[in-house]
């Protein structure tokens, strides 16, 4: 074989190789907005997980005029509608007394638009639409009316209603990344902030320098699952924190220590010499040098690193499996029995691990790609302005 | 009040002392009690033999049974398999970008390793779940898709982009002087970049390459829908269905107490080992490269 045929085929495996890892990349993206998309609708971006039922007891407009709508019960400011679930809220006006009605245990429950009636007082809507249903779903005007009677029914008196909140949407979990984000950056930003400042501005070379950099290299080589094993043992149930967000936020935040810590130090060594030494010079003290001339300029470094950790806190999985728990609701506490809570990427996995769900857990993956690829948009431009700063 | 002003300097210096000792409490703090958990069930009373937990090859909890060896088999042979796959096809993704393509082209490419990157790996689960099980149950002699090449797949996958980036980072450092001396004996380009730069970034891929190891005896979520996670049994071949050291722990942590419990912290100190070695190793390469340069 001559040299160049050689290198011609070298060539092109060379290329294969590349395009191969486009084809790779384009076909995992592909996968996850193909099998998800389907999945998502506004009702998947905004209602609660959990159906929710609900007894409500209610009074009535103490003013009200006669409406001959559709629909329309005007004593308690409501429209309903028939729909596939069964007869749901269709609008509510503002001062309606549904909006002030009690639950059992005399909170006062809110009813919102698409919340299904299933019971008036002893009348089930619910049997109701089924037998409608069942025969044939004809004439759903007269359907409706007679459920709209039963709640004119009785005047002066209070009804109690049976109301089921629809579920299958994602809202619990986004609330519940957004707690995780704000704990970790609470827990973890400061410590790791403050300790790249110690490492670049105070430490000398020395054996103590090299012990945390070892210590802080190990870290960023232990595999999560690992986190998760110590955060369940030493969070979960010595401090007896139980499943919570918080244990789940402590752990993730050792875990984000070295991603912190090492891009601080590097915006923190971009700042030339030159600065610190005019500054002292000036009769600055060194605090006082660190906070006005050094961190300024390592703000767009600092940030990305910001940006690089939320992206690991939102895509991390294993560790918070075994620390935060599985839990579909939003986390009433930061620790204790109602702490709990699925992060979005939690509750894909759970999706498909227990529930076989590909298509939800594809439809949460395309919001998570969406929030990585934006994170990281947004970090290569605060680096490309910390590049700027140091003139290059 | 010049007192005053160095006292409160030397307050903030201990301040910012404490958090960098954080990360030495962490580490260890994690190795303190993850093994002491861990190693408790081989002493004290009622021990269980630790070379039976070593050699066994059937984990039946149920039975009070733990052998751990066919799932350090199986991840040791999966971690294998994906950098004998991923190692050759990452670094010849970074010979590209580093050597052959158009600037232009870089500047798509980049971004997009790191888009690779940040994909959270429940999500590389997905795809290998939904894509390459399905695949390989049509192709396999066996019924099941869940199988060790599956696991190979999505880590060689995985482990891609630690591998291009720190690839393409030390063949761009390889000096220019380098290329051109060989360009100036005669040698083409493809035969500078397989005789001169890349074995000139040697330390810098096996350091790639170490830490591509360490990504994938480690990686849990991705490899666990995937891989079928039987209780017994050495691997046969690439379409038998393995349990790793990693997915073991996932698996059975959130409802196990008591013997059971400990026994997935000792599979978590042997994984603990495994990475140690590979810590070692990188230390060691980044050491020996530092030393070069000078």
């Amino acid at each position: 074989m001559t040299s160049r045929k050689k290198d011609k085929i070298q060539e092109i495996l060379i290329n294969l190789c590349a395009g191969l890892t486009i084809v790779i990349l384009v076909g995992i993206i592909g996968f996850i907005f193909w099998r998800g998309f389907p999945g998502i609708d506004t009702d998947f971006l905004t209602r609660q997980w959990e159906e929710r039922t609900t007894y409500v007891n209610v009074g009535e407009y103490v003013e009200y005029s006669e409406s001959d709508e559709l629909g329309r019960v005007p004593r308690y400011g409501v429209t309903l509608e028939v729909t596939e679930e069964g007869v749901a809220i269709a609008a509510l006006d503002s001062s309606s007394s549904l909006t002030k009605g009690l639950d059992g245990a005399g909170r006062v429950y809110e009813l919102q638009e698409q919340d299904i009636l299933e019971e008036v007082d002893d009348y089930s809507v619910e049997d109701a639409f089924t037998q409608w249903q069942e025969s044939g779903g004809e004439n759903p005007d007269a359907f409706l009316k007679e459920v709209t009677d039963a709640l004119n029914a009785g005047e002066g008196t209070s009804h109690r209603l049976k109301v089921v909140r629809p579920g299958g949407g994602i809202i619990p979990m986004a609330v519940t990344t957004l707690y995780m984000i704000g704990l970790c950056l609470i827990i973890a930003g400061p410590i790791g902030i403050l300790a790249s400042i110690y490492l670049v501005e105070y430490a000398k070379p020395g054996p103590l320098l090299n012990i945390i950099h070892f210590a802080i290299q190990n870290l960023a080589g232990i595999p999560s699952i690992i986190y998760g094993l110590f955060g369940s043992l030493f969070f979960v149930q010595i401090c007896r924190m139980q499943y919570s967000i918080l244990a789940g936020a402590m752990t993730v935040s050792i875990l984000l220590l070295p991603v912190i810590i090492t891009a601080t130090e590097e915006a923190l060594k971009a700042i030339p010499r030159g600065y610190r030494e005019s500054s002292i010079g000036l009769g600055a003290t060194k605090l006082q040098t660190i906070w006005h001339v050094v961190l300024p300029g390592a703000i767009p470094g600092i940030l990305s690193a910001v940006l690089l950790s939320i992206g690991r806190i939102v895509g991390e999985s294993a560790a918070l499996l075994l620390t935060a728990g599985t839990v579909a609701s939003i986390p009433g506490a930061l620790v204790g029995s109602g702490a709990s809570g699925a992060t979005l990427t939690i509750k894909a996995y759970t999706l498909m691990k227990e529930e076989n769900d590909l298509q939800t857990a594809c439809a949460i993956g395309i919001i998570l790609l969406i929030i990585i690829f934006v994170l990281q948009i947004a970090s290569r431009w605060f680096s490309s302005r910390l590049l700027k700063h140091r003139g290059q | 009040m010049r007192q005053k002003v160095r006292i409160h300097e030397k307050i903030v210096e201990t301040l910012f002392l404490v958090c960098a000792l954080v990360g030495v409490i962490s580490v260890l703090a994690i190795i303190v009690f993850v093994f002491y958990k861990g190693l408790h069930p081989f002493f004290g009373e009622d021990p269980y033999s630790f070379t039976d937990f070593i050699t066994g090859v059937r984990w039946a909890p149920s039975e009070g049974t733990y052998g751990i060896f066919y799932m350090i088999v199986a991840s040791v042979l999966s971690t294998a398999g994906a950098i004998v796959i991923g190692v050759p096809i990452g670094l010849m993704t970074a010979v590209f970008m580093a050597e052959l393509a158009p600037e232009g082209m870089v500047r798509i490419l980049r971004p997009a390793v790191e888009l690779l990157a940040g994909i959270p790996s429940v999500l590389y689960g997905a795809f290998g779940l939904g894509v390459l099980v399905p695949f390989i149950r049509k192709v396999s002699p066996l019924v099941q898709g869940q199988s060790m090449l599956a696991v190979i797949l999505v880590l060689s996958i995985m482990i891609l982009p630690t591998i291009i980036s720190l690839s393409e980072t030390s063949l761009r450092a390889v000096p220019q002087s380098y290329r051109e001396a060989s360009y100036g004996l005669g040698a083409s380009k493809i035969q500078t970049v397989f005789k001169v730069t890349i074995p000139a970034a040697k330390s810098g891929i096996l350091s790639a390459t170490v830490l591509g190891i360490g990504r994938a005896i480690g990686e849990t979520m991705a490899v666990m829908m995937i891989a079928g996670n039987p209780t017994a049994g050495l691997p046969q071949s690439i379409w038998s269905m393995v349990r790793l050291l990693t997915t073991n722990i996932a698996m059975e942590m959130s409802y196990a107490s008591g013997r059971q419990q400990e026994m997935l912290f000792a599979t978590g100190v042997v994984l603990f080992f495994f990475i140690m070695i590979v810590n070692g190793t990188l230390l060691f390469l980044t050491r020996k490269g530092e030393e070069e340069q000078k």
